[in-house]
């Protein structure tokens, strides 16, 4: 049902695999340095937006760290990348088709306002409104790391005991919620 | 977070890790733990007093040789969906062995009314044998799913579909060999029923299971 292993030919991923799972950490980098490219390529067969593409590259590096004791030496790792890269990416897939059928353009008229602090006190009190309702339209992992850490004001270790996740994806999932309420709330600001 | 700060951080995190044995391999031990667990409960309750009978005949062989072979390919179908690099039609291996299943189930319905009329296809309640695959197949399908936790991120709902089936259909012969259902209608029902319970139950409830399972892993790591 599989095909044998035929050798990555990848300036050898494989084994730098193979020594990362040995807990080898200069080969761990620079085999995920040298996929990224690889990783792009199959993000852009099924994603448009750069921005993205980035962020389904980055799913499939932190799936790659989570699974990474999956991979088999003996096999071609490209398969292996492949099918990781091509999940992550139709996640992104739906998840962008879910956020277009949520947000509408932000035209001039949405930016009117008054001077004078009181006068605009109503503003504020919906702008607050906005951000909440933003905040609970995030993806539940998102939520989640903006609860703790922007809300509870929790540390990122104290997160990741409560959350049982790393802290590299806390990181991770905080930077895409702060984005995703960027867009949602100010316009497109991205950084 | 830009990619190559990703990149650095998780070369950072890096601890070594221990490679996986075998799918092959995997899902013999599980197949061996699981046969032993319902070949306990099986002696605990006791076989059917006809079963020495039973066994002589043909079509009953061949319908229990069905099951089990369904059970067993879908062991091994699991712990090779749960990888990324593994084609999707693995999920296709106990397919043909629990269509044979059903079908022989269906005939024997049809042998049923011919030999008796109404009466043979007459359904009752047998809500225990509901009740012993859910109860075995459950616990035995979580644990397995506990094992099979990195294909959270890859194939989720097919691996605990079919990992599930495989527990139910061991415990559909594990029942067989226990209780008292003659008719092929009542065993098409209940036995059919509940491995139809088990793995919708399963199929519904993969992503939170395995989001759970890896959350539990993290914690005791």
């Amino acid at each position: 049902m599989d095909s044998p292993a035929d050798g990555d030919g990848e300036g050898g991923w494989s084994a730098l695999m193979a020594a990362a799972q040995d807990g080898d950490r200069r080969a761990y980098e620079r085999l995920l340095r040298e996929i990224v490219p690889f990783l792009r390529g199959v993000a852009r067969r099924r994603l448009r937006g750069e921005a993205d593409v980035e962020d389904a590259v980055q799913d499939t590096l932190l799936t790659i760290h989570q699974i990474r004791h999956t991979y088999d030496p003996s096999r071609p790792i490209r398969p292996w990348l492949g099918a990781i890269a091509e999940r992550r990416a139709l996640d992104r897939v739906r998840s962008v088709s879910r956020r277009a059928g949520r947000e509408e353009e932000l035209t001039d008229l949405h930016h009117e306002t008054l001077q004078g602090s009181s006068t605009n006190e109503g503003e504020r009190r919906l702008q607050a409104r906005d951000v909440r309702a933003a905040v609970a339209d995030l993806p539940p992992a998102q939520r989640r790391a903006i609860e703790l850490l922007k809300l509870q004001g929790l540390s990122l270790a104290e997160a990741s005991v409560r959350t049982g996740q790393s802290v590299t994806s806390l990181k991770v999932a905080t930077h895409r919620a702060v984005l995703a309420l960027r867009r949602r709330i100010g316009g497109d600001e991205r950084t | 977070m830009r990619t190559e700060d990703l990149v650095g951080s998780l070369s950072a995190d890096l601890a070594p890790v221990k490679r996986l044995r075998p799918p092959m391999v995997r899902a013999a031990g599980w197949l061996v733990l699981s046969v032993l667990v319902i070949g306990a409960v099986v002696t605990v309750k006791g076989f059917r007093p006809d079963l020495e009978a039973r066994l002589v005949e043909p079509w009953e062989v061949a319908q229990l040789a069905a099951a089990l072979a369904t059970g067993v390919l879908a062991a091994i179908a699991a712990f090779h969906l749960a990888l990324p690099d593994r084609s999707d039609s693995w999920a296709l291996l106990p397919l043909p062995g629990f269509a044979l299943w059903v079908a022989s189930l269906g005939w024997g319905c049809v042998a049923d009314f011919i030999r008796l009329g109404p009466d043979g296809i007459a359904l009752g309640t047998s809500w225990s044998c509901l009740g012993f695959i859910l109860a075995l197949s459950l616990p035995l399908g979580g644990a397995m799913l506990f094992a099979l936790r990195h294909a959270g991120p890859i194939r989720p709902v097919p691996t605990a579909a079919i990992g599930v089936l495989s527990m139910a259909m061991l415990a559909s012969v594990g029942l067989s060999l226990v209780h008292h259902l003659d008719a092929a209608v009542m065993i098409l029902v209940w036995h059919a029923g509940a491995v139809l319970v088990a793995v919708a139950l399963s199929t519904g409830l993969s992503r939170p299971g395995f989001r759970i399972a890896r959350r539990l892993s993290t914690a005791a790591a």
